[in-house]
């Protein structure tokens, strides 16, 4: 899955709204397809990336969490 | 037009007289933007007073914060439009430039335009 098209963006520290902008950010400079590792401590960021996927279409193919780091793998759409 | 694309359009009645009531406007429209919805902030009342030369750089949203500047420009960095009327600059003693730029006059027939295009309208 992971391979070097993965560009990582790091948003841990940073609250709301920072995470979804620069998240929206990252994926208008992306190719279409390109996906992006986003990091972030929020603990809105759960349901701001659910959000942002059904109203962008962009996909989120993975979530997980550890030790309160939220990562999500987020696929810009094609 | 688009219909395709989503539209908020919110409206900030709430001025400088308080601070801590001034931000959340700034930060629901930018992560509104960022999820590529069309988002504007009509500023009625003593809205118009957050957009006055001078406020955003000074005006601190709680003691010790950033200022309302920080997220100002985070909304209009990522497309938020911003819009004021005429009544409420008379209203609060201002003219358009005692505003920053980028603000754009309509009026309240364009605004009830505006707010039946919007998918949504919210208040503060």
């Amino acid at each position: 899955m992971l391979d070097a098209e993965v560009a990582r963006l790091d948003c841990t520290g940073l609250v709301c709204p920072l995470p979804v902008i620069k998240l929206s950010k990252a994926i208008k400079a992306a190719v279409p397809g390109a996906v992006i590792e986003l990091l972030a401590t929020d603990p809105g960021s759960v349901a701001d990336l659910e959000a942002f996927e059904k109203q962008t279409g962009h996909k989120v193919l993975e979530r997980s969490e550890a030790n309160g780091v939220f990562r999500f793998l987020v696929q810009r759409k094609k | 037009m688009d219909e395709e694309v989503k539209r908020i359009l919110y409206v900030q009645t709430t001025g400088t007289e308080l601070p801590e009531r001034s931000a959340t406007v700034f930060f629901l429209a930018a992560s509104g933007a960022a999820m590529d919805i069309e988002v504007g902030i009509f500023f009625t009342q003593l809205g118009p007073t957050l957009l006055q030369r001078g406020v955003p750089e000074t005006l601190r949203v709680r003691k010790g914060g950033v200022t309302l500047g920080h997220f100002m420009e985070q909304a209009r960095d990522i497309g938020v439009k911003f819009y004021v009327c005429q009544p409420s600059l008379e209203l609060t003693e201002l003219k358009m430039q005692d505003l920053i730029d980028g603000v754009e006059m309509i009026g309240g027939a364009a605004f009830n335009s505006m707010a039946l295009d919007a998918d949504r309208v919210i208040c503060f």
